[in-house]
């Protein structure tokens, strides 16, 4: 496999991944889990320095996922109570994780080489120079995780469809007909913090938080339609990962920065141009609506 | 500043550090609150992440890692991602958390991708430009604590001189707006004071520490309080209590002041969730509580009175079969009737005494009144719109709306 395909492979993954669960994020106002979990890992790291001493792949991501689905799960609890707004739980929890484990690496480990950029953010540029042997070809390893992570989501949103759409758009009805709203949205959430954290460790932290939000934003910029709004933000995932490296091979940039920046062109392009919610067409319809009512008012004069 | 600074008893060091966690505190507190009450609580996180490209380009115009024009830079970039996040809101259907997102991605995509080509420049002097922003905390400088209480100043100034139509634009923008109240200008002004605020904070304190700083002390003050003005004082007090805390602690165990005050915040935070008075889940959980109890026992009582109308006094155990309750609960309630000395106990049988009797027929009496309410309620014209109380109709309708409400129910009958 040639390295451009395997980057552009991995990212079109992790868009895979990553614009399977977005849109629910989107709908649910916790876009920002993704930077949370981001800097809620920290922690797990550290704790798996502590008790296992070491800083192989393998245990830090197993230390890094319950310390993300911890925040996850605090995060939900703190909403739950109804005293603080889901933003404002997303503000307190991943902090303060975040400062357990800056002090955990001040108290415990301040002589070893502990951070989140070496342990654990990986660099989308590396990922065709680290393989594993699948039967008997060399397929690059982020391929194969964030492979099998992405097609773990497809299974959990295909499978709880009907839920996840009636549990994110009318919760109160949910429970009427028996379908438990936070028990769907912590397996969201939970999915959320284990693709996060596996996708974090094969290519870096911003392209992931990116691929979770901006995708998912500008499909919801463009349909009314939930199925068709995961599908367009997939897609909108390919579109910035295949676009973005070529850019960054032209301009010889970060591939996640750029592949970033062309996600966030796109959703430019639909803030202006969709054909409904475009600030184009409104301003169209408010003109026209104008013109209509001018032609009333003249008819009623005339 | 440094008459106040030489002024607290403490060495140079902590009262600075002491002096800027107040500060800090309470421009953090006041100016996170309005970000709060909008529903925009990260906004601190994605000015964060918005100044790395400012502070790339800053970098790239005057090619030296000068301190106050990187801040500038920084400074400006936030602003610009502050513009950009309020009219995506404004314009579209993106809600406050995926717009903050997006400029937070955005931002720092682009932020990386300057850096790249920074970096091939071949100017060896970029080295650290990244951390220069998101690095450990450099520790806060006597300069520092002084623009931050001017902030605070200055936030506390516009808080009470506008607090009114703050408060509509707040609430009701589009009202704010019909109204011809100048809601842009406010909303701009408290957006570059918060700008200003977290640059320096970042900068003095660290990202994670402004972010929680922001939050912490609406969503304490919110718990204890749902009026506007006092939320607001209370936000500053409990930022400022939290900053000094954070850093006198952080001091004695010589250990990092930011994340100290962010944990500090945390549980603070948390405290006041569980056991803020008539809010907190603690105090829910005992109001659910009482009220089941109060229902088991009214219950039980109610049992036992249909019992002895139908026979010899009941066992507890045939008095729980009878309403198919658990025998611990019936247990429980009959020990509380009995205490109330409602219950007498014949060796192993119950019956009700005197009180016992006149209590079960006033319950009695009082729902059949709130079910005759319900049914023939809507037939009674009452002067004024009175929610009645299903406990104590008669005190809260009077009399003699009870009396035609009774006359209501024979006439139907």
């Amino acid at each position: 496999m040639s390295p451009d395909l395997a980057i552009v492979l991995t990212a079109g993954l992790v868009a895979t991944a990553c614009g399977l669960l977005g849109p629910f994020l989107v709908l649910r106002r916790v876009a920002l889990m993704g930077d949370a979990v981001s800097h809620a890992v920290l922690p797990g790291i550290v704790a798996t320095w502590l008790v296992l001493e070491t800083r192989a792949p393998l245990p830090v991501i197993v230390g890094a996922a319950i310390f993300a689905i911890l925040c996850v799960l605090g995060i939900e609890w703190l909403t739950s109570t109804g005293l603080v707004r889901s933003d404002a739980a997303i503000g307190l929890v991943f902090p303060a994780l975040f400062s357990l484990g800056v002090l955990g690496i001040q108290r415990f480990a301040a002589n070893v080489h502990i951070d989140l950029d070496a342990t654990i953010y990986g660099e989308i540029a590396f990922t065709p120079f680290r393989v594993v042997d699948v039967l008997g070809t060399e397929v690059p390893r982020a391929i194969v995780i964030v492979g099998a992570v992405a097609l773990a989501n497809l299974g959990l949103v295909a499978a709880l469809w009907k839920e996840l759409k009636v549990t994110s758009f009318d919760p109160e009805f949910a429970r009427t007909i028996r379908i438990p709203p936070r028990l769907l949205s912590r397996l969201v959430l939970v999915a959320v913090a284990i693709t996060a954290v596996t996708a974090f460790e094969s290519v870096g932290a911003i392209l992931v938080v990116t691929m979770l939000i901006v995708p998912a934003a500008t499909a919801y910029l463009l349909t009314d339609r939930l199925v068709v709004m995961v599908v367009a933000t997939v897609g909108l995932g390919w579109l910035a990962a295949g676009t973005g490296y070529a850019g960054a091979l032209a301009w010889d940039a970060s591939v996640a920065g750029a592949m970033g920046l062309v996600a966030a062109a796109c959703f430019v392009l639909a803030l202006v141009v969709s054909p409904r919610y475009g600030l184009l067409a409104r301003s169209l319809r408010r003109r026209r609506r104008q013109r209509e009512l001018a032609r009333e008012l003249a008819a009623l004069e005339g | 500043m440094g008459w106040l600074i030489d002024l607290l008893p403490l060495s140079y060091p902590d009262a600075v550090v002491v002096c800027g966690a107040v500060a800090l505190g309470v421009a953090a507190g006041v100016l996170g609150a309005l970000a709060v009450v909008r529903q925009r609580s990260l906004v601190g996180d994605a000015l964060a992440h918005s100044a790395l490209p400012g502070i790339a380009i800053a970098f790239l115009v005057t090619g030296v890692k000068d301190a106050t024009g990187l801040l500038a830079g920084a400074a400006i970039a936030g602003l610009i991602g502050a513009v950009v996040m309020v009219a995506i809101e404004h314009t579209s259907r993106i809600r406050p958390d995926a717009a903050i997102g997006v400029v937070l991605s955005s931002f720092f995509s682009l932020g990386i991708v300057l850096l790249t080509a920074i970096g091939h420049r071949d100017n060896a002097n970029q080295a650290g430009l990244e951390s220069y922003l998101f690095g450990q905390a450099a520790g806060l400088l006597e300069r520092d604590v002084e623009v931050m209480t001017l902030v605070a100043l200055v936030a506390i100034g516009i808080v009470a001189l506008a607090f009114r139509p703050l408060k509509a634009t707040l609430f009701d923008p589009s009202f704010s707006g019909a109204t011809g109240l100048p809601v842009r200008l406010l909303e701009v002004a408290s957006t570059a004071l918060l700008v200003v605020a977290v640059v320096i904070g970042i900068r003095a304190v660290g990202a994670i520490l402004m972010v929680a700083m922001l939050v912490v002390p609406t969503a304490a003050a919110r718990q204890l309080t749902s009026r506007l003005s006092v939320m607001l004082v209370l936000a500053g007090l409990v930022g400022a209590v939290v900053g000094v805390a954070g850093a006198l602690l952080a001091g004695a165990a010589e250990v990092p002041t930011g994340p100290v005050i962010v944990l500090v915040g945390a549980a603070v935070v948390l405290v006041a969730v569980l056991a803020a008075p008539g809010r907190g889940v603690l105090w829910r959980a005992r109001r659910l509580a009482r009220a089941r109890r109060r229902l088991l026992v009214e219950g039980v009582l109610l049992d036992l009175e249909t019992a002895l109308h139908a026979g010899p006094p009941p066992t507890p155990r045939e008095l729980a079969d009878l309403a198919g309750r658990p025998a611990r609960l019936v247990a429980r309630a009959l020990r509380e009737l009995d205490r109330a000395g409602q219950l007498v106990r014949e060796g192993d049988r119950v019956r009700l005494t005197e009180p016992g009797a006149a209590a079960a027929h006033s319950l009695l009496d009082q729902r059949r009144l709130w079910a005759v309410w319900l049914e023939h309620g809507w037939q009674l014209r009452l002067v004024d719109a009175r929610e009645p109380d299903p406990r104590d109709l008669r005190g809260s309708l009077g009399d003699e709306a009870v009396a035609r409400l009774e006359a209501l129910a024979v006439a139907a009958r």
